[in-house]
């Protein structure tokens, strides 16, 4: 199988930095049933496993494409530390506080990198609401122009608009909205 | 109209898709205007948001497809209501199960303190052999082997009983559990007669069991002093026993205080003498010197509630014993010559009949 392919830890950093599905893809399969694991023991259910665990693959995907991951442990560890960090954070949330986390495995700190991801999530969110408040047809425009990066002709065809710049006009009041409506709730941080 | 040539222009800056010249131009405007600076800044920011956010759109995306294809792959039974249930609140079933556990267990254990007095009371029947001090023996036996090597240590009995003698020709009764699992059975009595004896027959229901002398040594008991009741004594007669609760022959006097044993036993008799371990199957004689009942046992926890078999079984046996063995009918004594003695001098008489009855296994 396509297993031995990954077989090490430098493999799937590699494959990852390739931007390699099948390696981020083998590594997801590969650790899942350990947090899943550690997230029912530790009082959660199915669903709160996947959502953590998504996370934490996140946050080591995120880390890897960055280039700032200094791994002194392996993936699996370092994926559990995440994990486990993320997962008393949730439980504190919820107001269950775990006075003894269940741990199944060894874990090295990781707080830093989970703030920052935590960081990032808030104001991932707020992109996500504001382009929520923001309504069609400006959410699909900005994210054809910004994010799928189609070019003003494609998108100009697929509106309906008369020419570019109509078009162009169009996601210019889009793109003003959603900046009001974005820097109205985040405040942003350090940067 | 200006802002949104203003937005072409900062987009073109950000992207890098001016030429040098205007980037100059710009970048020398981003230094004097500040409101344009920080426009730029913001927009830069908004459009950096935006385009992370749908990159993690994707990768959550991605993951989410991973996570449905590994479901698809494992055709893993999805968990039931009930270990979802049992997984988030394990700890507070826990605490309730011990809460109830304790209080259950607690509730138990002072009912049954309330009632143990009451138990006592009603419930055990405790059979009076003795388990002998087998150390003390064996050191005694120890100290004696000091003096004479040659001679082999003797083995301490096991358990001891009292029995007495029936007829002149050397057989005895005493209790049945007494001898119970008995490799071999030795009788002495006060003036140190020793005797090995051999169990020729045991009613288990009665709890009796006859014994007979096999020693060659024996010549016979000669008369025996007492003779046996047949019908039944009368409640209040004053009664008395002698037996080897102890090494040495005990006198234990009292009365007969029921005409029934442990448990409406009708075999047997209760009777308020203080009995011990050892002191089963001894005589239980009235004033008048006849042999009335085999003492057998008592109640636990009640002193002063003893039973004795009634002496009508302890004949009755004996004149079934030709029927069911081969023995010869047994020569009962007829004659009593205890009837009228003061008590001291009725006891001088029995006791050379009343034997410690020493079992070995």
């Amino acid at each position: 199988m396509k297993k031995s392919l990954y077989e090490t830890d430098e493999a799937v950093i590699d494959g990852i930095r390739r931007d390699d599905e099948r390696a981020l893809a083998y590594l997801y399969k590969l650790y899942f049933p350990m947090i899943s694991h550690f997230i029912l023991s530790n009082s959660g259910t199915d669903d709160e496993a996947k959502d953590i665990y998504q996370e934490g693959v996140i946050v080591f995907y995120e880390k890897i494409r960055d280039n700032s991951l200094e791994l002194s442990c392996q993936i699996k560890t370092y994926l559990y530390s995440v994990c486990r960090r993320l997962w008393l954070k949730r439980l504190a949330e919820k107001g269950r506080y775990a006075t003894k986390l269940e741990d199944t495995d060894n874990f090295v700190p990781v707080e830093e990198d989970t703030q920052q991801h935590e960081e990032q999530e808030k104001q991932f969110g707020i992109m996500g609401e504001a382009l929520g408040q923001l309504g069609e047809p400006c959410r699909s425009l900005l994210e054809d122009y910004y994010i799928n990066t189609q070019p003003m002709q494609v998108i100009t065809e697929k509106f309906g608009y008369t020419n570019t710049d109509t078009a162009k006009n169009q996601k210019y009041k889009c793109l003003q909205r959603l900046k009001k409506i974005f820097f109205a709730a985040y405040k942003p941080g350090v940067e | 109209m200006l802002e949104y040539r203003a937005y072409e222009q900062i987009e073109r800056y950000l992207n890098g898709e001016m030429a040098i010249e205007e980037q100059q131009a710009f970048e020398a405007l981003l230094h004097t205007d500040v409101r344009l600076s920080e426009q730029v800044r913001e927009h830069k920011q908004l459009l950096n948001s935006l385009q992370k956010y749908g990159k993690r759109q994707s990768l959550k995306q991605q993951l989410q497809n991973i996570h449905t294809e590994m479901e698809a792959e494992t055709i893993e039974a999805t968990p039931s209501g009930w270990k979802v249930f049992w997984n988030r609140h394990k700890q507070t079933v826990a605490v309730a199960a011990s809460v109830s556990m304790l209080s259950v267990f607690g509730t138990l254990w002072s009912v049954q303190q309330l009632k143990t007095p009451v138990q006592q009371q009603t419930a055990r029947y405790v059979e009076l052999r003795r388990e002998v001090e087998r150390l003390k023996k064996t050191q005694t036996a120890i100290i004696n082997g000091i003096n004479d090597a040659s001679k082999p240590i003797p083995r301490a009995a096991a358990f001891s009983g009292t029995g007495f003698a029936i007829s002149a020709d050397g057989y005895l009764v005493t209790s049945s559990h007494v001898v119970e699992g008995a490799d071999s059975i030795m009788i002495e009595n006060k003036s140190g007669l020793k005797y090995k004896v051999s169990e020729v027959y045991r009613d288990e229901i009665h709890d009796l069991s006859i014994l007979k002398i096999s020693d060659p040594a024996f010549s016979g008991f000669g008369k025996l002093p007492y003779t046996f009741k047949t019908n039944e004594s009368d409640l209040g007669e004053k009664v008395f026993t002698l037996g080897y609760p102890r090494e040495d022959i005990v006198f234990g006097e009292g009365s007969l205080s029921s005409g029934s044993g442990f448990e409406g036993d009708t075999t047997a008799y209760q009777i308020s003498i203080p009995l011990n371990p050892g002191n089963s199957g001894g005589p239980l004689l009235d004033d008048k010197g006849n042999l009335i009942g085999v003492i057998s046992g008592k109640q636990a926890g009640q002193e002063g509630a003893a039973f004795a078999v009634k002496s009508a079984y302890l004949l009755q046996m004996i004149h079934e014993l030709p029927a069911s063995t081969t023995m010869a009918p047994m020569s009962l004594p007829k004659h009593n010559s205890l009837l009228g003695n003061t008590r001291p001098q009725q006891l001088k008489k029995l006791k050379d009949y009343v034997f410690v009855v020493k079992v070995y296994n």
